[in-house]
């Protein structure tokens, strides 16, 4: 701590204790000087407060982590030093006090002042001595906490990437194996996908590790999945997107749809021969946002148990991750509209995203 | 004939345009390079009207031969970049590129690039204007830059339907998808020719080239019918003014 913060501050305590006394002074008929009385207790808590300062400057690691016996064995002579050299200063400069005693010798005037002010001193020295012990323990407090706050976010962080690299490669190994397929039948389907694939990426790896993302993003990220898909299906699959306006700048876990449009497919629309139905739609509701991800197929009871056929991992996942981001803010549900169509419902709670203008390399040019 | 010169330092990038480029009769490939100082040697001597140029090159970057080439008193041939970095694009755009493709392209994407060197070179304009200013003058924007779906794209402006209002956002529609930007349509609208896009509606602008028709429904609102079919509906304040125009 600075000087700067001791002094004034203990002179300030020093004049309120001279304004009392000046006030009781003078409702008890005394008339007293002004000026020697601010002098006085102005220059008392000066000593005070550069006394304490230096307390604090050169005993510092004593005064934290002194135990009891310390305290007693060495704190105790401190005080008194502290009281006796504050008087031996103070005294210098007021050689006529006592007031209405005869002029007596620099030593006895300490002595006089030194008994009368014993009390009070240490009680000074002690509230400084305790104080400075309570401001390091509060400081000490503020950095553990703030240290386990950060433990807390950089664990969620891990766990939030350890989730979204599970998605990724798998999805990726898959794609690559299409097109490996692809190429020896069909050159034109394969580049397209690759293409795709490489759009996917680019999309991905300019992300990085963010995870909160506007909702345009992910559905850009979803229309390109998807038109990788209807490569595979060859138009069996007819899919319909609907997203309120208001919605595109809306955050979201990065990566939360894809693994559910992904189980649409593997486990519904793979399933059927043709007519095979997408629905994906995102609606506000007032403080939320509801996504409904509905596919026909073959309903949940024919698509097995979830842990059997890998029902169950992209989907866990995204529940988890939606878990870790808004606790018990949101849902996550799977139901059977009728015996052909599967619905997934998530909501989160809405959270906008800044305007951020940065980002875009939106340009018009006129040639 | 477009005479075309190929410039990438991958021997597989080169053989990839040449085998591409085998289905446009229209192209052909008067001389491949590999390196920078290559590709302005070449562009000097051959006077090609079109270049593929791949941007990181050893010696100079793909900017450094257009620079390059600009010193020559050669004309400038229409530029098509071809990279897997994206973060040229503006530069490119700004360039006046006709395209940018970004690695690896499709085919498809290539004839749509050529498409756009098909036009460039048929408005007899191929060299790059200075600031950006419009060939009649007229300052309106004939193409935009933006990033789509994990592509670039340089779309010239007379391959938009209809533009849609989306809150923060315009919804673009092309002849076969849409894209989202994010931009007003008070500011889009200042920015494209009126004698060809037209506000119909608050939340609507269409292009009049596309546009076939336009219908009272039998509620009495009126709507813009497109030659795809499409409906977009209309408001009563814009409809004598699009009907004006659809007579003139």
């Amino acid at each position: 701590m600075h000087p700067a913060i001791f002094i004034p501050s203990w002179m300030a305590l020093g004049a309120l204790f001279a304004l009392q006394e000046l006030l009781n002074l003078r409702r008890w008929g005394y008339d007293f000087s002004t000026a020697i009385e601010f002098e006085s207790w102005g220059l008392e808590y000066l000593i005070l407060g550069t006394l304490s300062w230096l307390m604090w400057r050169f005993l510092h690691p004593f005064i934290l982590k002194a135990n009891v016996a310390r305290i007693i064995t060495r704190g105790l002579p401190l005080s008194i030093a502290f009281g006796a050299l504050k008087e031996m200063i103070w005294v210098l400069f007021f050689p006529n006090v006592p007031l209405d005693r005869p002029h007596m010798p620099y030593w006895t005037r300490f002595e006089f002042h030194w008994k009368a002010q014993f009390i009070g001193n240490m009680i000074v020295f002690w509230c400084a001595f305790f104080l400075f012990r309570g401001i390091d323990y509060y400081q000490r407090f503020r950095d553990k906490e703030k240290a386990a706050a950060q433990l807390e976010v950089q664990l969620a962080n891990a766990t939030l990437a350890a989730l979204r690299m599970q998605l990724n490669p798998h999805f990726l190994f898959n794609a690559m194996n299409s097109i490996s397929s692809l190429m020896r039948t069909d050159v034109d389907a394969a580049d397209n996908m690759l293409e795709q694939l490489s759009s996917l990426l680019r999309i991905t790896l300019e992300r990085g590790n963010v995870q909160l993302i506007p909702l345009r993003d992910e559905m850009e990220f979803i229309e390109v999945y998807l038109s990788m898909q209807d490569q595979r299906y060859s138009g069996r699959v007819k899919r319909d997107i609907f997203i309120d306006s208001e919605l595109h700048d809306a955050l979201v876990p990065a990566m939360f749809l894809q693994p559910v449009v992904e189980n649409a497919y593997a486990h519904g629309l793979s399933k059927i021969e043709r007519n095979g139905e997408l629905l994906i739609e995102a609606h506000r509701q007032v403080d939320k946002v509801n996504f409904s991800i509905i596919n026909s197929g073959l309903g949940l009871l024919h698509s097995a148990g979830p842990a059997t056929n890998g029902h169950g991992v992209g989907l866990a996942n995204v529940r988890s991750r939606l878990r870790l981001h808004y606790g018990e803010n949101c849902s996550f549900e799977m139901s059977e509209l009728d015996p052909t169509h599967v619905r997934v419902s998530i909501v989160v709670p809405l959270q906008l995203s800044p305007e951020t203008e940065s980002s875009s390399i939106t340009r018009y040019g006129a040639e | 004939m477009i005479q075309a010169v190929v410039a990438d330092d991958e021997v597989l990038a080169r053989q990839k345009l040449r085998q591409l480029l085998r289905d446009e009769p229209e192209i052909e490939i008067v001389g491949e390079c590999a390196s920078a100082n290559e590709t302005v040697e070449l562009v000097r001597l051959t006077k090609p009207a079109l270049l593929f140029l791949d941007i990181r090159m050893p010696g100079m970057d793909g900017f450094d031969v257009v620079g390059a080439i600009a010193s020559e008193s050669v004309p400038m041939p229409a530029i098509v970049f071809t990279t897997a970095y994206d973060q040229y694009a503006l530069r490119a755009f700004e360039v006046h590129a006709v395209d940018y493709l970004l690695k690896p392209f499709t085919g498809e994407r290539l004839s749509s690039a050529i498409q756009r060197v098909r036009e460039r070179l048929a408005a007899g304009e191929n060299s790059a204007l200075p600031n950006g200013k419009a060939r009649d003058g007229s300052g309106y924007t004939t193409r935009i830059v933006f990033k789509s779906r994990g592509r670039i794209l340089f779309l010239p402006v007379s391959e938009i339907r209809w533009i849609g209002a989306e809150e923060n956002y315009v919804r673009l529609s092309t002849e076969r998808e849409t894209h989202l930007l994010r931009e007003t349509m008070a500011h889009l609208e200042e920015r494209l020719d009126p004698q060809t896009f037209l506000r119909v509606h608050r939340s609507f602008i269409v292009n009049l080239q596309f546009v076939k028709e336009v219908r009272t429904e039998h509620d009495g609102e009126s709507a813009v019918i497109m030659l795809d079919g499409q409906r977009i509906a209309m408001s009563r304040s814009y409809k004598s003014r699009i009907l004006e125009s659809l007579h003139r």
